[in-house]
C-alpha cells in the first residue's frame, strides 16, 4: 500500500543540488498536468485531448483513482452518445459496435504496460474489469467473448511472473466466472481451472494460492457434475495421493495447510461442507488411521519438524470426536507431542501450553 | 494545509545497518517525524501520494495519540482539512477535489471521532452525521449484503469492515442490513478458519482483520472457529519475530498488526512470542530520524509507523496509550462511543 521492500537510502538532506532541481522540475510538470486535467473536467469537457492527458497522468501516477473515474465518465458519455445516434438513425448498429470495440481495445492496450509496471495497483485491475464489463453489456457475444478470453491469457502471464499475486488469483476467478456465464454463452471451466492449479503446483509446490484454489474448484466440480458418493470418495483419494507425493518436503507449511483442509472431511463438525460429506464413521476412522501411519513415516525422517506433530495431534483429536472422547493413551501421546512442540516451536509456546492445560483439565 | 503527507517515505542510510544494543522506542523522534510530514512539498512523492492524504492524516494522528502526544497536530487545521475533503454525496475523497470513496470516508470518520469533532459536525450542518452515514449505507449491495468501495462497484470485505467501523462510530448501524453482511462474511470463510476478500478467495491476514473486526463490532465473533483461526494466525510468526500475511510470505510490520489485532480479538494474543515481535518492530525504526518501516533497513513511512506503534501498544509496551484492536484507535475513545454503551 505504501513503501514495501525499498532499502533505506540517502535522506533528502543528502540529495545533490542537481537531484533536487530535477525533482522540483518534475513536480511542477506534474502539477501543471493535474491542473489542466482538473480544469477541463470541471468545464465538463470530453475531448480526445483530455483523454490523452488523463492517460499521461495515470502513466505517471496510476494510484490517482479520481482520474480513472474521469476516464470512465468520458467513456460512459461516449457510449451513450453512440447509442443515441443509432436510435436517431444517424449511425448503423455495426458501426456503433466497431467503435465501442475500438475504444475498449485501445484502453486495454494502454493498461497493459501499466499493469506490468504496477502489478499491485488495485485501480488498474478495477479499470480493466470495468472495460470488460462494458464489453459484455454493450457488445454482441461474438465481439465481447474474445476480449475476456484474451484476459484469461493475460492473467495467466501475470501469475507466471508472480505466482502468489493475491489480486491476480482473485481477478482470474472473476474472469473465469464471466467466461462461464450464460450472457457470454459459456460453460463450466472448473476442470480446466483445476488442471491449471496442478500446473502451478508443479512449478512451485509451496504455491498455497494454487492449493487454495483447488479446494474451491473441487467442491464446485463435484456439485456441477452431481457426483455420487463414490465419485466424491475417488476425488478425495486422488487428492490425498497428490498431497502425499508433495509432502516429501515436510517443512513446507503450504502443504500441511492443504493436508489439514483434506482432513476436514473426517471432522464431524466440518464434513458437511467437505468434498465427501457422507462417509461413514468407520470410513472416516480408517482414513484417519492411514493418514496417521503416513505422517508417522514422514516424522521418522524429520524429527525436528513441527508440522507432523501438529498433524498427529489433529488426527488423534478427530478420532476422539467420533469415539467416546479422548482415551488415556491418546491423551498421553498428545502430551508427548506437545512436549516436542514446546521445544521445536517455542514462538507458539502459549498455544501449546493452552492445549496442555485443556487436556489436563478434561482429564481431571 | 494537509497536516500529514502520505506516506512520508524516508530514512537515513546510517540508521539502516547499525542497531543499538538496547532497542527502545524513540517516541520523540517519531512525533517529530510525523509533524514534519507536511513540510515535504519539495518531494515528488508528496504529490504522487495525494490519493493517500486523508488516510495519512488518520495514520499520523492515531500514531501521535498512541504515542501520548494527542495535541502534536493542530486540531482546527485537522478539522478544516477533513471537511474540505467531503463531497456533495456526503462521502469523502482522499484530498480536496478527489472523488468520494469508502477508504477515505472511513478515515474521515475515525479522525473526527479521535479529535472529538463529531459534535462540531452537527453544529456546522444539521444532520451532518447522518449525511455521511447515508453515503456509506448506500454502498451496501442489497442482494449480497457486502459493500462497494464507491459508485463504480468494486467489492471487498475491507469495505464492509470500514462501513461497520464508521457507522458504529456514528451510531448509525440501523441504516444497514447487518444480518446479510454477516452472512456474506461467513461465505468468505475458508477451511483454514480464515477469510478472503470475497467468497472463494484465499485467506489473507488483512482480510481476516477486516472480517473479525466487522464481526466484533456487531458482536458475532461466536461464528468464528477461534481455535483453528488462532492457530493459523500464530503460525504467521517467523523466527525473527515478525509476522507475515500468508504462508511462505515475507514478514512485515503492517501484517504484524493485522495478525496481532486479530489474535487479540480472539483472545489468543499469548499464542505468539510478544518479546520477539517487540524486538522486530523496534528494529524497523529509523532511530535517527523517526518513523517505522516494513522490515529492518527499509524506508520508513507513516503507514508502517502507525501499525508498528499500534502493535507495540497492543503488546503492552510501556509508555503507550492503549489501542483498540478492532478500530485501531485509542481505546478510551472507542469505549466512550454511544454505540458501545448499549
Ligand atoms: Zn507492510
Amino acid at each position: 500500500m505504501t513503501s514495501h521492500g525499498v532499502p533505506r537510502s540517502a535522506t533528502r538532506e543528502e540529495r545533490t543540488i542537481e537531484a533536487r532541481q530535477r525533482e522540483l522540475k518534475e513536480i511542477s510538470e506534474y502539477q501543471r498536468l493535474v491542473e489542466e486535467v482538473n480544469t477541463k473536467v470541471h468545464a465538463k469537457e470530453s475531448t480526445p485531448q483530455l483523454l490523452q492527458q488523463t492517460a499521461e497522468l495515470l502513466r505517471r501516477n496510476p494510484e490517482y483513482y479520481t482520474v480513472w473515474n474521469h476516464r470512465r465518465r468520458i467513456y460512459v458519455h461516449e457510449f451513450r452518445d453512440l447509442e443515441k445516434q443509432v436510435s436517431a438513425s444517424e449511425l448503423d448498429e455495426d458501426r456503433r459496435v466497431s467503435q465501442v470495440l475500438d475504444i475498449i481495445q485501445l484502453d486495454l492496450q494502454f493498461l497493459f504496460p501499466l499493469l506490468l509496471k504496477f502489478p499491485k495497483c488495485y485501480w488498474i485491475w478495477n479499470h480493466r474489469l470495468w472495460l470488460l464489463q462494458q464489453a459484455t453489456a454493450l457488445l454482441p457475444v461474438a465481439q465481447a467473448r474474445p476480449l475476456w478470453e484474451e484476459e484469461l491469457g493475460l492473467v495467466g502471464k501475470m501469475l507466471s511472473r508472480d505466482s502468489r499475486n493475491f489480486h491476480g488469483w482473485g481477478y482470474r476467478r472473476i474472469v473465469v466466472q464471466s467466461l462461464e456465464s450464460l450472457r457470454l454463452q459459456g460453460q463450466s471451466m472448473s476442470r480446466q481451472e483445476l488442471e491449471y492449479t496442478k500446473k502451478m503446483i508443479g512449478i512451485n509446490l509451496s504455491n498455497f494460492s494454487a492449493w487454495h484454489n483447488r479446494t474451491k474448484l473441487i467442491l464446485k466440480i463435484l456439485d456441477e457434475e452431481n457426483a455420487t458418493d463414490d465419485e466424491r470418495q475417488k476425488m478425495l483419494d486422488e487428492e490425498l495421493e497428490l498431497i502425499h507425493q508433495a509432502l516429501f518436503d515436510p517443512y513446507d507449511q503450504s502443504l500441511w495447510f492443504y493436508h489439514q483442509n483434506l482432513m476436514c472431511t473426517f471432522d464431524l463438525d466440518l464434513a458437511a461442507k467437505s468434498m465427501a460429506p457422507h462417509l461413514s464413521t468407520e470410513q472416516r476412522l480408517s482414513y484417519i488411521a492411514s493418514e496417521r501411519r503416513y505422517i508417522e513415516e514422514v516424522l521418522e525422517d524429520a524429527q525436528d519438524c513441527k508440522w507432523p506433530y501438529q498433524a498427529l495431534i489433529e488426527c488423534t483429536l478427530l478420532e476422539a470426536k467420533m469415539q467416546q472422547g479422548l482415551q488415556e493413551d491418546g491423551r498421553t501421546k498428545i502430551l508427548q507431542w506437545l512436549t516436542e512442540l514446546k521445544t521445536l516451536d517455542p514462538l507458539r509456546k502459549g498455544r501449546w501450553l493452552d492445549m496442555e492445560r485443556s487436556l489436563v483439565k478434561a482429564a481431571a | 494545509m494537509a497536516l500529514v503527507a502520505g506516506p512520508g517515505i524516508g530514512g537515513s542510510r546510517s540508521s539502516a545497518g547499525t542497531l543499538p544494543a538496547e532497542l527502545t522506542l524513540v517516541i520523540d523522534k517519531h512525533v517529530k517525524y510525523i509533524q514534519g510530514l507536511d513540510s515535504r512539498k519539495d518531494e515528488l512523492d508528496y504529490w504522487l501520494t495525494e490519493h493517500l492524504r486523508l488516510n495519512g492524516v488518520y495514520w499520523g494522528l492515531t500514531a501521535l495519540h498512541l504515542l501520548g502526544h494527542p495535541d502534536a497536530l493542530p486540531r482546527d487545521k485537522t478539522l478544516e482539512f477533513v471537511l474540505a475533503c467531503q463531497n456533495q454525496d456526503g462521502g469523502f475523497g482522499a484530498a480536496p477535489g478527489h472523488d468520494s470513496h469508502m477508504l477515505y470516508t472511513g478515515s474521515a470518520v475515525q479522525i473526527l471521532a479521535t479529535i472529538d469533532a463529531l459534535t462540531d459536525l452537527e453544529v456546522s450542518q444539521t444532520g451532518g452525521k447522518e449525511r455521511i452515514a447515508r453515503y456509506i449505507a448506500g454502498l451496501q449491495d442489497p442482494t449480497t449484503g457486502t459493500f462497494a468501495g464507491d459508485e463504480w462497484g468494486e467489492t471487498d470485505t475491507r469495505f464492509l469492515y470500514i462501513a461497520f467501523n464508521a457507522l458504529s462510530i456514528l451510531d448509525m448501524m440501523h441504516l444497514v442490513n447487518v444480518e446479510s453482511a454477516v452472512s456474506y462474511i461467513q461465505a468468505c470463510a475458508n477451511f483454514d478458519g480464515g477469510f478472503g476478500r470475497a467468497p472463494s478467495a484465499e485467506t489473507h491476514a488483512g482480510q481476516i482483520f477486516t472480517c473479525l473486526g466487522a464481526l466484533s463490532i456487531v458482536r458475532r465473533l461466536d461464528l468464528v472457529d477461534a481455535e483453528r483461526l488462532g492457530a493459523w494466525l500464530s503460525d504467521r510468526q517467523l523466527s525473527n519475530g515478525g509476522l507475515n500475511g500468508r504462508p511462505e510470505k515475507l514478514v512485515d510490520v503492517c501484517y504484524s498488526w493485522w495478525v496481532l489485532s486479530s489474535l487479540a480479538m480472539l483472545g489468543k494474543l499469548h499464542w505468539i512470542d510478544a518479546a520477539k515481535l517487540i524486538t522486530f518492530i523496534l528494529s524497523c525504526q529509523d532511530s535517527e530520524h523517526g518513523g517505522i518501516s516494513d522490515m529492518p533497513g527499509d524506508m520508513v513511512d507513516v503507514f508502517h509507523t502507525v501499525f508498528g506503534v499500534a502493535g507495540l501498544s497492543l503488546l503492552g509496551y510501556p509508555g503507550l496509550v492503549e489501542v483498540d484492536p478492532v478500530y485501531c484507535m485509542p481505546k478510551k475513545i472507542t469505549q466512550a462511543l454511544p454505540y458501545h454503551q448499549a
